[in-house]
């Protein structure tokens, strides 16, 4: 009853940070300079002819009643039109370049699991020796070294100049000489590093702990092979440190994949993001934000809501 | 501070420091004085003069040659030091005064004021960093501010984890003998604050503001990579790492060397704020 009462003030926070989130995009939005009247206007327009303007679109409203708009059509995925260009709306743009988003995220999340895992557990096999100082190295290097270090410096590496393995930047759409996947390689693994290096780390401490404990040595005693040791009995406690870390990464998978997304020219949800600040097209900012911390808030709830689930330590502590 | 230097890598981190700091200080004015001769403008400085042609050889007095403006490397290495530097100083004196600013009355303050003022607090750490910089710098016209906007824009996301580690530091602290002891002889409230309270906490707070000023010009120079911090001609080490990207086949020392001694500061702060953190917190060891 009392884990009930911790998820429904869990899901309630989860709801605040939504409204938070939204309000900050509608202040946003308000502070901007130029409004929707003005870029109907034209540059030539007089400002009566934009007053009148702002009156039709019902622009010159309390910004309350506004506020309760702009949600009412975001929650029906209505964002209006891009100041721009074609004047698309919104919600078309959102739609073609969440998908690649979302696609690279979670390959990253994927990729740093299975190599954070792996390597994790053989640094706790051969504790001290070689293998897990190069694991601890290697993930020192993978927390510390930002992504756009890393990305322009792989990029370098794989380029034309020295390896020539890998296209450097993202292609797909201009040139289908290669499947999506190898485009998608180098970014992939530059997102994952600082995950995969935490998951290490965390895999490592905890299959460390397990295999100290009373009935792996018992297992020993009875004369369990090794390798069926440390899979079947060790590396199942290894699962938790995975899902908590990927839990705490949601938000440097979110700054990596505005760098990466920039980086290998991937018109993905940051890349749009960055190019529409850079334009300031501020429908586009403001429904990209709201998107992406929305996604942000609900991915960290379901992690929120999962944790309990798989250990009842947590569910005990929480109660 | 000696039993601090004994670990080597808190002292190297430390000694890096250094030598960044006086570069910062003194590199862009001492690389303009050695470089007068090779340019021929009459305001001339060599961060924002081309000083030979563009991506020009290592030789005379240019040891890491030029950009792609043929502007001198090392004076503009030294200028994104500085702008890096002053950026994240003045974010972390910012967040700082808030922070505890916040975290005192989110202790003391009457519950109508301490409540909603640490659930607001809860609210902004929850938030994504990236995200709130990124939508306070898009209110900001995109040229003509300087670093304004990206002081600004990293200051609202800094100070809440500074708010909340005062919370709990002087909730552990307000309860001391020596506290109670002085609360119990008539001290105020201020008085115990400042005398006795913040005092125990500026250790602490110098080491992890060390670590949070590695986080700000991190997020200064993922900004300025983003095309979206400090903007052109002012160098960053984020700007130069993105412009250098176009040529880096040919040219990768313009690439290469902003990446190097923006890692080694990353690195080096680090160390020393957590060399300093487990002297001063031996509960966060």
């Amino acid at each position: 009853m009392r884990l009930a009462r911790a998820l429904a003030l869990r899901i309630l926070f989860g709801v605040l940070s939504l409204v938070f989130i939204s309000f900050v995009t509608f202040v946003a939005d308000e502070l901007a300079p130029g409004d929707a009247a003005t870029i109907a206007a034209g540059e030539k327009a007089s400002s009566t002819e934009v007053e009148r303007l702002r009156h039709t679109m019902g622009l010159d409203r309390p910004w309350p009643v506004r506020y309760v708009e702009y949600v009412n059509n975001a929650v029906h995925g209505e964002f209006g039109k891009s100041y721009y260009g074609i004047q698309e709306p919104v919600s078309e743009i959102i739609a073609r370049s969440l998908p690649l988003t979302a696609m690279v995220a979670s390959l990253a999340v994927i990729v740093a699991s299975t190599f954070g895992v792996a390597f994790g557990t053989i640094a706790a096999v051969w504790r001290t020796k070689a293998p897990d100082r190069s694991v601890l190295l290697l993930s020192t290097l993978g927390v510390t070294v930002p992504n756009f270090v890393l990305g322009p410096i792989l990029q370098l590496l794989v380029g034309k100049q020295y390896l020539d393995i890998l296209p450097p930047t993202y292609e797909a759409e201009s040139s289908r000489v290669a499947p999506l996947i190898i485009y998608l390689i180098l970014p992939v693994l530059i997102l994952s590093a600082r995950t995969g290096a935490l998951v290490a780390r965390l895999t490592r401490q905890s299959m460390i702990d397990t295999l100290q404990q009373e009935f792996i040595r018992t297992a020993i005693a009875k004369g369990v092979p090794k390798w069926r040791l440390i899979f079947r009995h060790a590396l199942r406690n290894a699962i938790l440190p995975v899902v908590t870390a990927v839990g705490t990464s949601f938000g440097f998978l979110l700054t990596g994949s505005f760098v990466v997304e920039v980086a290998f020219r991937i018109p993905g949800l940051g890349f749009t993001t960055i190019d529409a600040i850079r334009q300031s097209n501020m429908p586009v900012v403001q429904a990209c934000v709201l998107v992406t911390g929305a996604m942000f808030i609900l991915l960290n709830l379901v992690v929120d809501m999962i944790l309990p689930i798989l250990d009842p330590r947590i569910r005990e502590s929480q109660v | 501070m000696k039993k601090l230097l004994k670990d080597p890598i808190v002292a190297v981190g430390a000694g890096f420091l250094l030598l960044l700091l006086l570069f910062a200080i003194f590199g862009p004015a001492l690389r303009t004085a050695q470089l007068h001769g090779m340019a021929n403008s009459s305001h001339f400085d060599a961060v924002y003069t081309p000083v030979s042609t563009p991506f020009a050889a290592r030789e005379g007095g240019l040891w890491l040659g030029t950009d792609e403006q043929g502007r001198d490397i090392v004076a503009r290495l030294a200028q994104g030091a500085r702008v890096s530097l002053i950026v994240g100083f003045t974010v972390q004196l910012i967040s700082i005064t808030v922070g505890v600013l916040v975290g005192v009355l989110g202790t003391f303050a009457p519950m109508l004021i301490r409540l909603p003022l640490l659930r607001f607090t809860d609210a902004m750490f929850a938030f994504p960093d990236i995200l709130l910089a990124i939508l306070i710098v898009s209110t900001f016209p995109q040229s003509g501010l300087g670093v304004l906007p990206v002081i600004i824009a990293l200051s609202v996301t800094a100070w809440p984890s500074i708010a909340r580690l005062t919370v709990t530091q002087v909730a552990t602290l307000k309860d001391r003998e020596y506290v109670v002891a002085a609360k119990a002889s008539g001290a105020s409230t201020f008085y115990l604050v400042t005398r006795h309270i913040l005092p125990q906490l500026s250790g602490l707070l110098l080491a992890v503001s060390m670590i949070d000023l590695a986080g700000t010009i991190l997020a200064e120079s993922t900004l300025s990579f983003l095309g979206i911090g400090i903007q052109a001609p002012n160098p960053s080490w984020g700007t130069m790492i993105n412009t250098a990207r176009a040529d880096m086949n040919s040219h990768p020392i313009a690439l290469v060397w902003p990446c190097l001694i923006l890692s080694m500061t990353i690195f080096a702060l680090n160390f020393v704020g957590d060399g300093l953190r487990a002297l001063l917190d031996p509960k966060s060891r």
